[in-house]
């Protein structure tokens, strides 16, 4: 007798979300099966890459990406450039230099920028902060303003100021709203209740669960995905049923695998090519563990990821 | 397994308020109370319109669209013993978020219900008593297997069969309080659904006993496995402990304002 393989589909699905405006916004999640699973059911919508590209530009010594920015002189030349990227579905904004332990640029600076790259692209918009939660709230007020109108995605809103930040970009500008909590799987519920609680719907909000790069705890990470992921299929759970998005790069380029140089190690080999397989490592086992959107920098490894994912999702002949 | 479902027990003929409105067809009192316990965590509610002799096939139409229509198709328990009321209540009755229960059947005058819910795809309780208080497990048990094999006799899925092992009042009958844990736990092993009127235990209790009493029942009740009750919704202590218990059967994630979900 022949092996008769029953689909494992849920009537619960993921939200799907959309970012960005006109013919290249993206939409993220919506499927009712487990990650990557296209032989239960198709995936709605396939996960998607985002480009990101820092304020404080980018770093000489990784070659294929200071050639891929050549000649770039600022912030909007690089946004330029990454918005061509092949294998990249949006633009992920990185506003680092606005932290106050480093050139403390104003937001008004920052929020300048964003409305000049965003009239200079077409491609749907992340804005990430500097990772200090006070100037974030401030830095995303302004930001959010700048892009109304854009659909942009925010990362991230925590525990310290999902307030303000809900607020602005959510509420009054009509953003979608990220929430972030470091591998935790109780705060994130709690984060996404408390977000749709200030009244910005479960459907303008995508999680961002935290990450690790591969070998640095990633089990962690693969497990709160499983679980999360498990809760909004089988217990149709609306309060995890947001797409998740990951930020990889920064992880994967700050590893000591990554940074450390050829001379110091010889027997480690080329440092951009362990960087690159870092991130390429870290994304795929992302994506494996349920994120609908990863964020990268390397061409190499957005062309890669961007191979795997059509590999995985996209039906025969197409 | 899933999530504990709770049966809103408000809407019921023995409340004056309700009476009154269910005897006049007024929508406001039972549209209140019905708000209330679906604000409360009420995943379906019970229309009890009595004996409802004379009119209840119009007054269980009426009852569920309007109930329906305001509250995004909420699934219903239909509860009379006219069994032509709750069929006309289940030809209105719209699926969309869950099948119609049928309250109830046991294993003596009403087996017939059990008949009805199964020739209209509905979800049926069926009462493991015949006539009166079931004296012990072997007989609880007796009418649980006579009335599975009807149904499935029938074509029901045994999920769709919800056995109520009949809650009975600790003021009176202290020592069969273990007996219905016990049966409930049965039921569990054989992976079959449950419910019941549990606040009978805590009957001709003082009113500020009531919630205590129920809370700890359901808790106890709910490590045996059972999968619903008919209670009311509105009772904060007993809400917090079905969603305090969800959340220790790990039958839903803890976040810190689970008890606001």
């Amino acid at each position: 007798m022949g092996f008769k393989r029953s689909p494992q589909t849920f009537s619960a699905k993921v939200n799907a979300v959309t970012i960005g405006t006109g013919e290249k916004a993206v939409t993220i999640g919506g499927e009712n099966v487990f990650p990557l699973y296209s032989f239960d059911a198709p995936i709605e919508n396939k996960p998607k890459i985002g480009v990101q590209i820092s304020d404080r530009g980018y770093n000489n010594a990784v070659a294929g990406i200071a050639e891929y920015y050549k000649g770039a002189e600022n912030f909007v030349d690089m946004a330029k450039k990454a918005a061509l990227m092949p294998g990249a579905d949006f633009l992920v904004l990185s506003f680092e230099s606005a932290n106050p332990d480093a050139e403390n640029t104003s937001v008004e600076e920052c929020a300048a920028l964003a409305k000049e790259i965003a009239e200079a692209v077409d491609m749907p918009i992340v804005v990430e902060g500097c990772k200090n939660k006070e100037k974030d709230a401030k830095l995303f007020d302004k930001i959010a303003a700048a892009l109304e109108g854009k659909n942009s995605l925010f990362l991230s809103a925590q525990e310290e100021n999902y307030k303000e930040i809900a607020a602005s970009a959510g509420l009054a500008y009509k953003h979608k709203v990220g929430a972030e909590s470091a591998v935790d799987i109780n705060l994130a519920k709690q984060l996404n209740v408390l977000i749709n609680q200030m009244g910005v719907a479960g459907e303008n909000i995508v999680m961002n669960l935290g990450s690790a790069a591969a070998g640095y705890g990633f089990e962690y990470v693969a497990s709160t995905m499983d679980r999360v992921r498990s809760a909004a299929l089988s217990q149709n759970d609306t309060m995890l049923q947001m797409p998740v998005i990951t930020p990889v790069s920064d992880e994967a380029w700050s590893v000591k695998e990554s940074i450390v140089s050829q001379e110091e190690f010889p027997q480690w080999g080329s440092m951009e090519q362990r960087g690159v397989s870092m991130e390429i490592s870290t994304a795929a086992a992302c994506l494996a563990a349920g994120s609908n959107a990863v964020i990268l920098r390397h061409p190499e490894s957005i062309a890669t990821i961007s191979k795997l994912i059509s590999a995985m999702c996209d039906k025969e002949g197409n | 397994m899933s999530k504990f479902i709770v049966i809103g027990e408000r809407i019921h003929c023995i409340s004056p308020v309700i009476r009154e409105a269910m005897n006049n067809m007024q929508p406001e009192p039972i549209l209140k109370r019905a708000k209330e316990q679906i604000d409360a965590g009420a995943a379906y509610i019970d229309v009890n319109i009595g004996p409802a002799e004379k009119n209840g096939v119009e007054l269980m139409k009426w009852a569920v669209k309007l109930l329906q229509d305001n509250f995004d198709n909420i699934p219903l328990a239909l509860d009379t013993a006219n069994m032509k009321a709750i069929e006309a209540g289940i030809s209105v009755y719209n699926r969309s978020k869950g099948k119609p229960i049928v309250n109830s059947a046991d294993a003596g005058d009403r087996v017939e219900f059990l008949d009805m819910a199964a020739a209209n795809e509905a979800i049926c309780i069926a009462l493991c008593s015949k006539a009166g208080v079931p004296s012990d497990n072997d007989e609880r048990n007796a009418y649980c297997q006579e009335l599975l094999e009807r149904g499935l006799g029938l074509g029901m899925e045994p999920e769709d069969i919800w056995f109520d092992p009949l809650f009975l009042v600790i003021k009176g009958m202290q020592d069969k309080q273990r007996d219905v844990l016990n049966f409930i736990k049965d039921l569990s092993d054989m992976g079959l659904n449950s419910t019941g009127g549990l606040s009978n235990v805590s009957n001709m209790m003082p009113k500020h006993i009531r919630p205590i009493m129920d809370s700890c029942m359901l808790a106890m009740a709910m490590q045996c496995g059972l999968t619903s009750a008919i209670v009311n919704p509105c009772d904060i202590r007993l809400m917090e402990t079905v969603k305090s218990c969800d959340i220790i059967k790990n039958e839903t994630l803890y976040a810190d304002s689970y008890l606001e979900l």
